[in-house]
């Protein structure tokens, strides 16, 4: 028994006692007040299975939400400070790393400020290639939003379907770039290198996929009445009330705003393409996803139509001369050549500022150069997230408790995308 | 003196050899194996119909079986509508179809943690109590000629035991005295009060229907099953017992996403795995209740080599097709909010049972006159 002593089970005795002083970020008086209405105070999160990594203080009167105020901030990882220590080109995947599922939408803004510096113009196969880009990332992100919201609903299969219809979105990806989500293929004048006929015509018929399964999607969960009932009148926003919030991109849509960044200052290729901007006049819950879904729809025929115009444009040639500067044979790959190119750029003198239409919304880049150093002197990034969060909050108001999920899976929020 | 020889008359093997299953196809096992001293008694007693019921069906064997596969049913359905593979790799060649025992295996040597906060001779003891209600009535339904006990008021009997389940949820949520437990528990208290009376609505229809509350009696009088005599009663009873197990789309006591789990999210380890297996042990009986009052319970075409076990499986698988039904539900549905379900059951599903009530009623009255 001696020699097993130190095997022994023992019991620690630690007198471990929760912390008495929490910090919350609201008003002492609001506690009170909420103390003497007889209300209470709920937290939701930020551990909790239906809140992500963020914790919400609601006001509750009964069942009904009197007032929520946000406590964002858990996932900040402090991208502003960091992209003031890094070349200008290692930003481009620091940036990608908010919103991952939307990389080809987030480094396309901080790629066009650059080259709104430099005054470059873009060859036309790189815009095109751009565009189909884009759009799959807008196409990959509403369907994890979709499944995201599926599965605040506790509809499973809604969750799964959508994921497994991001495979092929992923896939196509992979294809153009090389890998899966985090691509950085967007590079200050054009893209990393050309993307073969083959690749293309796999893409579009990756479209066809898509358009067929979500048929499907739509029976098992756009169209269930269940999902409809939990999510029609819910959570309205009314127009007046969108603006006011400064709510972005497809929920602002949704209320009935008709606008689009890249409609309203078209970039890349939008402005040769035909598309609609899907718009809703309702406001709530389910008009900010069928917006959404549309979208989808949207994504499906501008990428078709993309690869329809790549095919009259002779391939190669799709980094700009004016960076590649006495590299020319790099204009169709600029593997080997990254740094010998891009290394030393320096931005001139100024504040230059970019809107993009990432797939939640607006997405604002501000890069301040003081025109000698080659790191940013200042990186300003105004995700969607952040831009709505003060919409979402506010339709929280009056709605029950139990539609705290359904609201925060209509907004597709992202805290790592809000917290940068 | 009197007293002890009626006890040892009792518990005779010729006194249960009186009231046995008959099997012909196995009948000469049987009949050798009864001729042995010991096992023989053994035997007799487990084949006494009464015993029968208890341990074999629908008792504790088929109830073991049954939750071992709607468990892995589930689970495998909704896999394979979702485009997954789900349970597969413990007994990889049966498709993984014991994954529910291995789960409890590892619930068995999971700590079980009561916090601090706990009611603890509560929170520890009623998750073994709440087998009581879950179980009784398993001993008033019969399969056939096999019942535990034979009542007239068996019906009756059947539903105030079931009624009594949510009591102890409720319970269960109070000694948790956790928030996301406390708020689970109002939510199965309401939707407890909410499908209560459509349910025993629905039964009383079937009652006028047979004019009997005996359930052998009724299984012998449904020479037309019970859901083409009253359809509406029978739709009214299948929701409720939606709503009863907590399934989709009225998973609301126990949301996961919402208040992870409700009542029963204190619970861990094995305990954890006890008060999972209610909602699939009442979703059992109810399968059992429904088809005795609206598929015909043990009736179907006799097979003469099962004898009385014929019966049995009918009753089986009757009972496990409205299991299946009620498994699909899950891949299907979103889950409804609490006021939209109560809206629902207090007024369409209250009126929809009062016509059921009604309809039974002048099926009672025609058969009178």
């Amino acid at each position: 028994m001696s020699e097993r002593e130190g095997e022994r089970e023992m019991l620690l005795d630690v007198p471990v006692e929760p912390p008495v002083e929490m910090f919350l970020p609201i008003p002492r008086r609001f506690l009170e007040d909420a103390y003497r209405n007889d209300d209470y105070i709920v937290l939701v999160g930020p551990q909790h299975p239906g809140s992500g990594h963020m914790r919400i203080i609601l006001r509750i009167k009964g069942d009904i939400i009197v007032e929520a105020i946000p406590d964002p901030g858990y996932v900040h990882r402090s991208m502003e400070k960091l992209a003031e220590n890094r070349l200008y080109i290692q930003n481009i995947p620091l940036m990608e790393r908010p919103a991952i599922m939307d990389t080809g939408n987030v480094t396309l803004g901080y790629v066009r400020a650059i080259e709104q510096a430099l005054g470059i113009e873009v060859p036309e196969r790189a815009k095109y290639i751009r565009t189909v880009l884009a759009e799959l990332s807008r196409i990959g992100t509403h369907l994890y939003d979709a499944g995201i919201l599926a599965v605040f609903l506790g509809h499973t299969t809604g969750f799964m379907w959508p994921f497994a219809l991001r495979e092929p979105v992923i896939e196509a990806m992979t294809r153009i770039s090389g890998t899966r989500i985090t691509s950085s293929f967007i590079i200050p004048g054009g893209i990393r290198r050309d993307v073969p006929w083959e690749t293309l015509e796999f893409v579009r018929r990756v479209t066809y996929v898509l358009e067929r399964r979500l048929k499907g999607f739509e029976k098992i969960f756009i169209k269930n009445p269940s999902v409809i009932a939990r999510l029609k009148d819910v959570g309205v926003l009314s127009k007046q009330e969108a603006i006011k919030f400064g709510v972005v991109g497809p929920f602002l849509r949704a209320s009935g705003v008709e606008y689009d960044v890249r409609r309203v200052e078209p970039y890349e290729a939008y402005d040769s393409l035909n598309w609609d901007v899907p718009v809703a006049d309702e406001g709530d819950s389910y008009s900010r996803f069928l917006v959404r879904v549309e979208e989808i729809f949207q994504s499906l025929s501008i990428i078709r139509q993309a690869i329809n115009e790549l095919r009259s444009i002779p391939e190669g040639n799709v980094i700009s001369p004016d960076v590649l500067d006495g590299y020319e044979e790099a204009s169709s790959d600029i593997r080997g050549y990254f740094y010998r190119v891009f290394g030393n750029l320096v931005l001139p003198y100024g504040e230059y500022t970019s809107l993009t239409e990432a797939s939640r919304g607006t997405l604002l880049y501000s890069i301040i150069s003081d025109g000698e150093s080659n790191v940013p002197y200042r990186v300003r990034v105004v995700t969607p997230g952040w831009y709505y969060l003060k919409g979402f909050m506010e339709s929280l108001r009056g709605e029950r408790l139990a539609d705290l999920q359904a609201i925060y899976g209509s907004f597709g929020y992202f805290p790592p995308e809000a917290d940068r | 003196m009197e007293a002890v020889y009626e006890l040892l008359k009792a518990v005779s093997k010729e006194h249960f050899m009186e009231n046995m299953v008959s099997i012909p196809l196995i009948q000469p096992v049987i009949d050798n194996l009864l001729n042995i001293p010991l096992v023989g008694y053994v035997v007799a007693l487990i084949l006494w119909k009464p015993m029968f019921a208890l341990l074999i069906f629908p008792g504790l064997l088929t109830l073991m079986t049954v939750l071992l596969f709607i468990i892995w049913f589930e689970r495998k359905l909704t896999a394979r509508i979702q485009w997954r593979r789900g349970p597969l790799e413990i007994l990889r060649w049966a498709g993984g179809i014991i994954q529910a025992l291995a789960d409890g295996l590892r619930y068995f040597f999971q700590e079980v943690i009561v916090h601090r906060d706990a009611h603890k001779p509560y929170f520890i003891q009623l998750p073994i109590l709440i087998f009581i209600p879950v179980l009784l009535p398993l001993l008033f339904i019969p399969a056939g000629s096999i019942v535990g006990i034979k009542t007239p008021y068996a019906l009756p009997v059947v539903v105030a035991i079931v009624s009594l389940i949510p009591v102890f949820i409720v319970a269960i949520g109070w000694a948790s005295n956790s928030r996301f437990a406390y708020v689970g528990t109002i939510r199965e208290a309401f939707m407890y009060f909410a499908y209560e009376i459509p349910f025993i609505l629905s039964v009383v229809a079937m009652i006028l229907v047979y004019g009997t509350a005996d359930m052998t009696a009724i299984v012998e009088k449904q020479t037309i099953p019970g859901i083409i005599l009253n359809p509406v009663a029978a739709l009214v009873f299948f929701i409720s017992t939606i709503m009863a197990t907590s399934r989709l789309p009225f998973e609301i006591p126990e949301a996961d996403q919402e208040i992870a789990f409700g009542p029963f999210v204190e619970y861990s380890g094995i305990m954890f795995g006890l008060v999972m297996t209610i909602a699939y042990e009442k979703m059992y009986i109810l399968a059992l209740l429904m088809s005795v009052l609206f598929l015909g319970g043990g009736n179907g075409f006799p097979i003469p080599l099962l004898g009385d076990l014929a019966p049995v499986i009918w009753m089986f698988l009757k009972t496990m097709a409205v299991m299946v039904a009620l498994a699909f539900l899950r891949s299907i549905y979103a889950r409804f909010r609490l006021d939209q379900a109560l809206r629902l059951s207090w007024t369409t599903m209250l009126k929809i049972s009062a016509v059921a009530v009604l309809i039974g009623a002048a099926l009672n009255i025609a058969q009178v006159a």
